[in-house]
């Protein structure tokens, strides 16, 4: 190759500038798994399917966790971070066009819904403890508890009316949470691979199965380690692994039909898309489908499912499947040429702002959040009364 | 006054030091529709009421020099490897046909942009003279507004870490001189004026010759317009897999993003 062209690639390359890294995956991730914890909590909480009663206070709890620590991906991926008040005083008249400011509404209003759902489950549970404590135990429960003693029938029942009206308000708001997120990529027309109205279901459906995979690693680690109860509700895992598979499919329907619209029946810019495709045919259809959607989807409508081990294995490639599928979409859109010729590449960096550190922190973050929802909060006794009640019925 | 009054008048004055301390320490950051510049009728982000600039890019003229890159980063501090504006070139037709073809870009000041309405914060806007600009003060450097924009024609600022593009050199023209890469334009390619004013020179040129806009279908009204322009050229916004990738891979130049991202200050 001469020296011609080089000078002429060079120059026609000049400020490619793609602003999103590493972190927006992750904050999609977080985010989306969030609002699929808490959707499972509402089978319980709102639509009363028994089945998902000893799971619903965990899952609940979850959906906290995540979404407290999702919007710290955003804050890392800022240039300007300590410019975060801007974002609350100014521009409202963009309110209407631009989906990153809906979710100043949406990232406050939900954790607090889930926070004062979780008070209004485990209330009694804070009042028994305060009852049975001391000092600083005692405090915190009655303050948890919001000073409200009463134990009698008709405080339970207005307590379970308050989770199911709060539950009920939370299934919107906790599909909008993520649902904006795809609504983030969706609105970019300039985007070939972003700008499709679908983004959004695709992204709830595949946060359905992300959210799943995630509750499916966890549970049982919770209640074979942390609980009193210390054996795993097999059961339990089965049904999970039986609802993923269902959200599998509603995934890949959703995928199909945006595929097989973006790819064939597109304006000229299918062109850069099928490129795109072409190029990462093996890694997207034997990763992202085959061991991450497929193998998952069989494990969960077969008798594997009774398998406990193959199930989390079923649940972890789920919830690293849909990570890839974040960054895939969120980098992946960006590497496609808009005004040079030539796909970008992104590597992270290790460390600094927006590296793989960082997001690495963000799990140490989510970590730690888990640990402190854990022990604050009785979910251990809620679930077990949750198991004796399922038997007594019986 | 009894006792009972004079507590209460206390309270009350209490209450109203410390509303008044609140309100005062908000102040800064009141809640505004806009941005306090807009709100203030700052004259930078009004700017010349009744006008609308636009730029024309006569092709013909243009003989991909690199003067108007140059000079636009001069002029706008613009830090190293990144610009405003800049000339791709490139070839065009099969051996012995063959031609070099240039094609300046910058921001297209779009009627219709795409960066503005996403931009949380409202720091990115248009002005009432068409220009669209980004008040570097208030942008939080989500990168929305960069994302959107159909042209690649915003980056991060290295220095300033914010969003920053072409302003049609808005600080100039204030003061009644033309853009800088307009001024310095050897082939006289560059044209800049109000195209309400009938005698202006992008008037008489849009009205006399066959212009474009880059990438119409995008639907942002480009103000910024093109007369010969092939659309072979054009067709190097969707080429792929090119000599790009090769000349990459050769001089193993990695981390290009990033590059953009204003994170690292070198190649590779
Ligand atoms: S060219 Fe891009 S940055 Fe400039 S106004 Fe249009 S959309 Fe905005
Ligand atoms: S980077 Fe700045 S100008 Fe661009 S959308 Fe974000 S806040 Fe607005």
């Amino acid at each position: 190759m001469d020296n011609a062209q080089h000078i002429m690639t060079l120059v026609s390359s000049i400020t490619i500038e793609k602003p999103w890294g590493i972190d927006v995956p992750n904050y999609f991730w977080f985010t989306g798994s969030s609002a699929a914890a808490f959707i499972i909590s509402s089978f319980a909480h709102v639509f009363g399917w028994k089945k998902y009663k000893p799971i619903a206070g965990i899952a609940l709890l979850m959906a906290f966790v995540l979404l407290v620590a999702a919007p710290l991906n955003l804050v890392d991926d800022l240039k300007q971070p300590g410019r975060i008040m801007n974002f609350f005083s100014y521009g409202w008249e963009n309110f209407a066009t631009s989906p990153m400011k809906w979710g100043v509404l949406l990232l406050i209003a939900y954790p607090i819904l889930i926070f004062f759902e979780a008070q209004a489950l485990y209330r009694p549970y804070f009042v028994k403890i305060a009852q049975q404590s001391r000092g600083l135990t005692k405090m915190l429960n009655t303050l948890l508890a919001f000073g409200n003693m009463d134990l009698s029938e008709k405080a339970l029942a207005k307590d379970h009316k308050k989770g199911y009206v709060l539950g009920a308000i939370g299934i919107p708001l906790a599909l909008a949470v993520h649902g904006y997120t795809g609504y983030i990529l969706g609105a970019v027309h300039a985007n070939v691979m972003w700008h499709t109205p679908l983004m959004p279901i695709i992204f709830l459906a595949s946060a359905m199965v992300s959210g799943t995979g995630l509750l499916i690693l966890l549970i049982p680690l919770f209640q074979r380690f942390l609980s009193e109860r210390k054996s795993v509700d097999r059961d339990m895992v089965a049904t999970l692994a039986r609802l993923l598979s269902w959200f599998i499919v509603a995934d890949l329907v959703m995928r199909f039909l945006w595929l097989t619209f973006s790819l064939t029946f597109a304006n000229g810019e299918k062109y850069a898309l099928y490129q795109y495709f072409s190029l990462h045919f093996q890694d997207t259809l034997w990763i992202d489908y085959v061991l991450c959607l497929f193998v998952p989807m069989i494990i969960g409508f077969t008798k594997l499912r009774n398998i406990p081990i193959v199930v989390y294995f079923g649940g972890l490639v789920t919830a690293i499947g849909v990570w890839l599928f974040r960054w895939n979409t969120v980098i992946g859109g960006q590497e496609i040429p808009r005004t040079t010729p030539g796909f970008l590449h992104y590597t992270p960096h290790v460390f600094g702002q927006g590296s793989i550190v960082s997001v690495l922190s963000n799990w140490g973050v989510l970590f730690v959040l888990i640990c402190i929802v854990l022990l604050v909060f009785p979910w251990d006794e809620e679930m077990e009364e949750c198991y004796k009640g399922a038997e007594n019925a019986k | 006054m009894s006792k009972e009054n004079s507590r209460r008048n206390f309270l009350k004055k209490g209450l109203e030091a410390t509303a008044f301390a609140m309100l005062a320490t908000t102040e800064a950051n009141a809640f505004s529709s806009q941005i306090p510049g807009r709100d203030e009728k700052d004259s930078r982000h009004i700017g010349q009421k009744g006008k609308h600039f636009v730029m024309v890019l006569d092709l013909r003229k243009c003989i991909g020099c690199q003067a108007c890159t140059s000079v636009c980063k001069i002029e706008n501090e613009v830090p190293e490897e990144q610009f405003r504006t800049f000339v791709t070139e490139t070839e065009i037709g099969e051996f012995p046909d063959v031609r070099k073809a240039f094609l300046p870009q910058l921001c297209n000041h779009c009627d219709e942009p795409a960066c503005v309405p996403v931009c949380p914060t409202g720091a990115t806007f248009k002005r009432e003279d068409g220009i669209v600009v980004v008040d570097n003060d208030v942008c939080w450097g989500c990168g929305y507004c960069i994302s959107a924009c159909p042209y690649d024609k915003r980056y991060f600022n290295k220095r300033t870490q914010t969003a920053d593009k072409c302003n049609f050199c808005a600080q100039r023209v204030d003061k009644g001189l033309l853009p800088a890469c307009v001024e310095t334009c050897i082939g006289g390619a560059r044209v800049f004026g109000d195209i309400n004013d009938k005698n202006s020179e992008v008037y008489k040129l849009l009205h006399n010759f066959p212009s474009t806009v880059l990438k119409e279908a995008q639907g942002t009204k480009p103000q910024t317009f093109y007369i010969g322009l092939d659309s072979r050229v054009e067709e190097l916004f969707s080429t792929t897999q090119s000599l790009d990738d090769i000349v990459k891979a050769e001089e193993g130049f990695k981390r290009e993003w990033e590059k953009a991202r204003g994170e690292v200050e070198n190649h590779g």
